[in-house]
């Protein structure tokens, strides 16, 4: 029985790694999802790359540099800055 | 904390916000000279538009608003630049990652993890991941910034990349096993 329902009903792997990026949009129709929910259910890997995915998009959110911007820089932008200030303030 | 009464300050523009916005753009971009591009036409574009702030939101909020169009923008211009993308066989490309029928090739299946528990482990794993993004190949690491960065959805990153939703999809695909398997293997 476990084998008719691996063949003929469920998703494997490289299907349901695919469909869930679509799924997290609410693009699968009603069928899919539910084939999907069914692979997860029972695939221990599938279930750890969607909880292993789900973290690294939230650390991804987070992501910042370290680097400083060089101070020779930041003048640089403050000069613009000031140039395109006034010149602004002429045009009125 | 933001003030309550929010004036756009131009002049403490730079003092305020230009390493915050640096180290915010410098990961999405990839690229020193381009950040610093970036940034210098955010503080113009919003010198421009300065009479329409209506200090609704904090000065900050409103900077990077305009830095992430400026973003979105930059990604916009690259994709017209390269042209019509063509895809590898779909069919092929994850050969590395599943065997013929689609189950995980075992050195590739996804292996347990430790959940970072306190901020430095959680700052490491924010290092790590913005290495593997740095060696995603480029468009897939287009698709990932934009969809995990940026947070568009698919469709706007069709539009943003010029891509086909079918391109997206596998793309998105690639870019996903390729960054848990880089990040798994950069946190051992």
């Amino acid at each position: 029985m476990k084998k008719f329902i691996m063949k003929y009903l469920m998703l494997n792997c490289k299907d349901a790694t695919f469909l869930m990026s679509k799924r997290d949009e609410g693009k699968l129709s009603m069928i899919d999802r539910m084939r999907l929910s069914l692979h997860i259910s029972i695939c221990h890997l599938c279930r750890k790359f969607e909880k292993q995915i789900t973290e690294i998009g939230l650390g991804t959110k987070n992501v910042h540099s370290d680097f400083q911007l060089p101070v020779d820089v930041k003048s640089k932008l403050k000069k613009v800055l000031d140039e395109m200030g006034n010149s602004l303030v002429e045009n009125f | 904390m933001d003030n309550h009464i929010n004036k756009a300050e131009p002049n403490k523009w730079v003092e305020r916000y230009s390493e915050l916005m640096y180290q915010y753009v410098l990961p999405r971009v990839n690229d020193n000279d381009i950040a610093q591009e970036l940034i210098q036409e955010t503080f113009l574009s919003a010198l421009k538009a300065i009479n329409g702030y209506r200090g609704i939101a904090s000065e900050k909020n409103w900077l990077f608003s305009i830095l992430k169009n400026k973003i979105i923008d930059y990604y916009r211009k690259k994709a017209l630049q390269r042209g019509i993308v063509t895809m590898p066989d779909l069919q092929e490309y994850d050969n590395e990652w599943f065997d013929t029928g689609g189950q995980w090739v075992e050195e590739k299946a996804p292996k347990n993890w430790q959940v970072p528990e306190n901020i430095i482990e959680r700052k490491e794993i924010q290092r790590i991941i913005n290495w593997c993004k740095d060696h995603l190949k480029n468009l897939q690491q287009q698709v990932f910034t934009l969809r995990y960065m940026e947070e568009l959805d698919s469709d706007e990153i069709c539009k943003v990349l010029s891509i086909t939703p079918s391109n997206y999809w596998v793309l998105i695909h690639r870019a996903r096993l390729q960054m848990r398997s880089c990040v798994e293997k950069k946190m051992v």
